[in-house]
């Protein structure tokens, strides 16, 4: 089985997804979480999530859970080795933007120098 | 009222399909059902609708309940490979079953492993011509007939690649 930095980095969409099934969802569940964790950013459309569910769930990231009665519908949830794809996605993404800080910010005040002028 | 429409689209050329579909909507014809190259259209002025054609030979129950879920109703399918969805108009949201970049090359790639299967069982089956041939007129007849298939294979196989390659540029 692949270890789960080889599956770094992440397409937008499936960073989102997975950090969707941090509960039991089913497909139309993750497009309307993900729109709201994403402030509306992210509108997922259904084929884009077909596809990617298929493909995450070949891949063992995350797994049809119990079936919930009542509903027809498939529910998903992270497998282990899914919990550890986004945490170490996570991880990167916040390194990313941690490292770049204190030059962002003076890279701004430069430009706000310029305005000024 | 019903008008029927005969138009041939390569499967390279669903977005093609997508934006002649919606246009015809927005006159008012609205796709309600494809047979064999042939498009039935309703005829009702008071509505507009957006359509998409999605590649999905697998599709199963879950796949139509999330497009149902999402508001895209169900239109027709082609064959059980491309199904044809659509969404009104006025309604809010996203009007594109695919929403990046990734996903539309994703369906591309599919389309292209799936047409090249299908490529190569046709080579397959047309092997005895081959094996045996002898210049005999009949075998010239199967040929004529084969190779016109060949071609048109050959054909889509490289635009669904320039497909596939336009969106890996732009992804």
């Amino acid at each position: 089985m692949k270890r789960a930095e080889e599956f770094l980095p992440l397409s937008q969409a499936t960073y989102y997804i997975l950090l969707s099934l941090r509960e039991v969802r089913h497909g139309y569940g993750i497009i309307k979480d993900v729109e709201e964790i994403s402030h509306g950013e992210v509108s997922m459309g259904p084929g884009t999530l077909y596809g990617a569910l298929g493909k995450l769930e070949k891949q063992s990231i995350i797994t049809k859970s119990k079936e919930i009665k009542g509903d027809r519908r498939k529910f998903y949830e992270l497998t282990f080795l899914g919990k550890e794809v986004l945490l170490l996605e996570f991880k990167r993404l916040n390194s990313l933007v941690d490292n770049a800080k204190e030059y962002i910010e003076q890279l701004e005040g430069e430009n706000n120098d310029n305005k000024e002028v | 009222m019903t008008i029927k429409k005969f138009k041939i689209f390569l499967a390279s050329n669903i977005e093609k399909e997508e934006k002649w579909l919606t246009e015809m909507s927005n006159k008012g014809l609205h796709l309600t059902k494809y047979r064999l190259m042939t498009y039935y259209f309703e005829e009702d002025p008071n509505n507009s609708y957006v359509y998409q054609t999605d590649f999905r030979p697998e599709a199963d129950e879950d796949y139509f309940q999330l497009y149902r879920d999402a508001g895209w109703e169900y239109v027709d399918d082609a064959v059980n490979l491309f199904h044809y969805f659509r969404k009104d108009n006025r309604e809010q949201g996203v009007k594109k079953i695919y929403s990046d970049k990734e996903s539309v090359k994703e369906s591309y790639s599919r389309m292209m492993r799936f047409y090249i299967t299908l490529f190569l069982l046709v080579l397959l089956t047309q092997v005895g011509l081959f094996a045996t041939w002898r210049g005999l007129w009949v075998q010239y007849l199967s040929l004529g007939i084969v190779l016109p298939v060949v071609i048109l294979y050959v054909f889509l196989l490289f635009s669904l690649r320039r497909r596939v390659k336009f969106y890996n540029k732009k992804g």
